[in-house]
């Protein structure tokens, strides 16, 4: 029964840093249509920087925000010069993603090494407290990212049911073309809202190399599990993220605890049945 | 007042792969609201469409207000003076009736959120209904409205009477109408000849992709041959 | 194009005569069977419109398939004549492709990218963590390329035959596939689905088809790249080279089979010599930005690119011609 919970945890924790990295690939792609190749490795860029910064001033925030940051700049850059010099064409913008997905986590690996980074932790946030009830020790960290998804998640809602810019993402999720003929800058909007997704996957890595570890192959797990969780929670929706995650991060968290030989099974048997059923992804709308 | 002049279109031409699917088009519009009457297919839609930018043009150009807009960017467009309201009328399925109106909303406008829900004061009831909850009569208003918040000098209008109750046709037809007290001009795209003669004064008649026949509203009224001719239909 | 087309394999048939042994094995052979598997994409990419990220699994379904039934020094498996063993792979890459169909079988485009790439992970992920089928990380070795019909494939003039004979049999495959009725119908599918099940043909079986016919190329491949690299693994199925099979076919360009060839022997130069002049270490930079130069200079691949530009040349004859016929009749 302990380790039921203690997995369910596991899990919990895996499905916030899945969840945070995929609102951001989530949100690219429900409005610009872009499936991201290259969000993994922004994810791991940002981990790295964000080591860097923390190494160098001592602020784990601080670290979190450069992450973010360097990544949003990243993101802008290749919107406004190079992915948005196709727009309409989705699958040569796909491969555009990931030829410099190639480039870059290469650039990493040529700047960083191979080596496995752990980004220290503030104080407060290390080691483990006492769970009521359960009577077993639990990472703090941990316990802080599950925390963490939740504030991304509402504020993430916020900006997207309660402002302007999100009324502004909305509408063009819905209609690009009639969004353009009411006289918004489609090209900008695009622009900030590809950063803000980079931006996203930045702030996970920083969270992810904290919690856990980087390395050269961090990137590829994150896209996947990126991919595999909009595919099943419904593309463009970031509700469906936050359910894609879970049931994707509880899935592989209770194979690995109770099958490990066959852990990779669950995830894939919970794509192809949702696929089955919703094509679209569970909270995903049906393309007209 | 109104310029004598407020859209030119200019030698307007447009291919849609090897089928030329506008040719040569030149119109003229004035403070007189025109109409412009045709059956399926035959091109109406694509002139809107590449009057807005959204298509791309092979030659010819268009001025608003003697301004050479034919290099122009849809949002530019907009943002020179032409409201758009599309055929299928294209509501945002997920954004309210009020989101709408806060998404078009500009400070200098004649027309805020107010004004457009004392016009319409069913769109004020269904304020916080999604975009895809409205019935095809409040949908119609809505992208009436929206296009209206942009302040523009001109408005084109892709069928907005299409598949709507004969009583809401009546309500747009008499929104139409008031459009000229605002100074607004109309380019009205029709199938339906009752409400095009109803609205505009000058009928331009589209066949296979090419403005056909212009006539005033009186005469096309008289001249049943005509109607049938290119309308296949007759007005009773 | 059917004679450059002749020309090329002849060519390809007398060239052994002048190159040396690193050149046939490492290069020809290696180009050639790596051109399959990239046929089985461009098939699926041109025909139904779909760019599938899980040929190197079927290719690896095949490839395992083999390594299971022949004798190799891992202690796993059973073994079977060769013959068999074939079989066995083409039907289970077939089946796989079928099995692949099915599932992504209402997604196109960008859609299919995402879908198939998946699969093709989690097919990696099982791989490495199912010892009693696949042994784990380190997968099969000592696998020998068979004795057939008297001629043994680990000569590499004979296996370079057999490979040609194999690129040669799936190129002809495909070109009849797309013309029969089947061939026809999935390219209904990719213009207008809507259309065909509106004249009674439905779309499913038809897509399904299609997959496990690229799957049955692609298990092709699978076959010969075991017997060459005499083992399989894991690695064999990953990301990387599922990721470069993609940039073979983009590079060579999608539209005709021969492109799917073009760029495997393309990347397999860059990989053997260019890289040489910059860094072995910087590899995955230098494919990626050539990568992003096709698809930006040039999205139809080297192929396309020189077909158009020889359609452009040939219109500008025809109108010199014209010209000059106009101004003849002119005087």
């Amino acid at each position: 029964m302990k380790l039921f919970f203690i997995v369910f945890l596991n899990g919990l924790t895996l499905a916030s840093l899945y969840f945070i990295t995929a609102c951001g690939f989530t949100l690219i792609f429900g409005l610009m249509r872009t499936v991201n190749m290259a969000h993994g490795v922004l994810l791991l860029l940002g981990a790295y920087i964000g080591y860097e910064v923390v190494e160098m001033t001592g602020f784990w925030v601080l670290g979190i925000i450069a992450g973010g940051l360097s990544c949003a700049l990243v993101g802008a850059f290749l919107q406004a010069f190079i992915l948005g010099r196709y727009q309409g064409d989705e699958l040569r913008q796909t491969l555009i993603t990931i030829a410099i997905s190639i480039i870059l986590a290469d650039f990493l690996l040529w700047a960083w090494g191979g080596l496995t980074y752990q980004i220290s932790l503030p104080e407060m946030l290390q080691g483990g407290i006492r769970l009521p009830l359960l009577n077993v020790g639990y990472s703090v960290v941990r316990l802080t990212l599950i925390g963490m998804a939740i504030v991304v998640g509402v504020l993430l809602w916020l900006l997207i049911a309660k402002t302007k810019l999100g009324i502004i993402i909305r509408a063009g999720v819905d209609d690009r073309e009639m969004l353009q003929a009411l006289g918004f800058e489609i090209k900008k909007i695009f622009i900030i809202v590809f950063a803000m997704g980079a931006a996203l996957a930045g702030m996970a890595g920083v969270i992810f190399g904290s919690a856990l570890s980087i390395s050269p192959g961090t990137d590829i797990q994150f896209l996947l599990s990126s991919l595999v969780v909009v595919i099943v929670g419904g593309m463009g929706s970031v509700g469906g993220a936050a359910l894609g995650a879970l049931l994707i991060g509880l899935a592989e968290q209770y194979g690995l605890a109770y099958a490990p030989t066959y852990g990779v099974v669950f995830t894939f048997l919970i794509m192809v049945t949702v696929l089955a059923f919703r094509p679209q992804g569970i909270l995903g709308r049906a393309e007209q | 007042m109104m310029p004598d002049q407020l859209l030119k279109i200019d030698k307007l031409n447009v291919y849609h792969g090897s089928s030329h699917t506008l040719q040569d088009i030149d119109i003229n519009i004035s403070n007189r609201p025109k109409a412009i009457l045709g059956r399926n297919g035959m091109g109406k839609t694509t002139l809107c469409s590449a009057l807005m930018g959204l298509t791309k043009a092979a030659s010819g150009s268009v001025f608003l207000d003697q301004t050479d807009i034919s290099s122009y960017s849809p949002e530019s467009r907009a943002k020179t003076g032409i409201g758009y309201v599309p055929q299928g009328r294209r509501i945002f399925r997920s954004l309210t009736v009020i989101e709408h109106l806060k998404l078009v909303e500009k400070k200098d406008s004649r027309w805020s959120i107010e004004k457009i829900f004392s016009i319409f004061p069913r769109l004020a009831e269904r304020r916080k209904n999604m975009g895809d909850r409205l019935s095809g009569g409040e949908q119609q208003m809505l992208a009436i409205s929206r296009a209206l918040m942009l302040d523009p000098k001109i408005m084109i209008m892709d069928e907005p009477t299409e598949g709507l109750a004969p009583t809401i046709v009546d309500d747009v037809v008499e929104l139409l109408h008031s459009l000229a007290e605002h100074e607004i001009g109309l380019l009205l795209v029709e199938q339906n000849i009752s409400v095009a003669l109803e609205v505009a004064s000058d009928i331009l008649i589209m066949l296979n992709g090419r403005i056909v026949d212009q006539v005033t509203a009186e005469e096309l009224k008289s001249n049943t041959q005509m109607q049938q001719k290119y309308l296949g239909i007759n007005f009773a | 194009m059917s004679r450059t087309l002749l020309l090329i394999v002849v060519i390809l048939i007398i060239l052994p005569a002048f190159i040396s042994d690193f050149w046939l094995n490492q290069i020809l052979t290696r180009s050639i069977i790596l051109g399959i598997a990239a046929l089985s994409l461009t098939f699926l990419t041109t025909y139904l419109g779909v760019v599938s990220f899980a040929q190197i699994t079927l290719a690896g379904v095949a490839g395992y398939t083999i390594a299971y039934f022949s004798p190799n020094t891992t202690g796993l498996g059973i073994e079977l004549p060769w013959l068999f063993a074939v079989a066995l792979a083409l039907l289970f890459s077939t089946l796989a492709g079928a099995f692949v169909g099915a599932i992504a079988k209402k997604s196109v485009g960008i859609y299919s990218i995402m879908i198939t790439l998946a699969i093709s992970m989690a097919f990696f992920y099982f791989t490495r963590q199912n010892y009693s089928i696949f042994n784990g990380w380190t997968g099969f070795s000592g696998i020998t390329a068979p004795v057939a019909f008297g001629v043994s494939l680990e000569d590499s003039l004979v296996f370079y035959y057999a490979t040609l004979l194999s690129a040669t049999a799936a190129g002809y495959l495909v070109v009849k596939f797309t013309s029969s009725p089947l061939g026809l119908a999935v390219q209904g599918v990719k213009d207008a689905a809507r259309r065909v099940r509106a004249i009674g043909i439905p779309t499913t079986p038809v897509i399904i088809a299609a997959y496990a016919f690229s799957g049955f190329i692609a298990g092709m491949s699978g076959v010969l790249n075991v017997w060459q690299q005499e083992r399989i693994s894991s690695f064999s199925v990953g990301l990387g080279p599922t990721i470069d099979l993609l940039i073979i076919a983009v590079i060579g360009g999608m539209r005709h089979p021969l492109g799917a060839f073009i760029g495997a022997i393309t990347y397999v130069l860059i990989d053997t010599f260019v890289i040489d002049l910059f860094s072995r270490d910087r590899f995955n930079m230098i494919i990626g930005l050539v990568l992003l130069f096709i698809v930006m200079a040039a999205p139809q691949g080297i192929l396309g690119s020189f077909l158009s530009a020889q359609k452009r040349i040939r219109k500008y004859d025809n109108n010199a011609i014209k010209r000059k016929i106009k101004n003849d009749c002119e005087i």
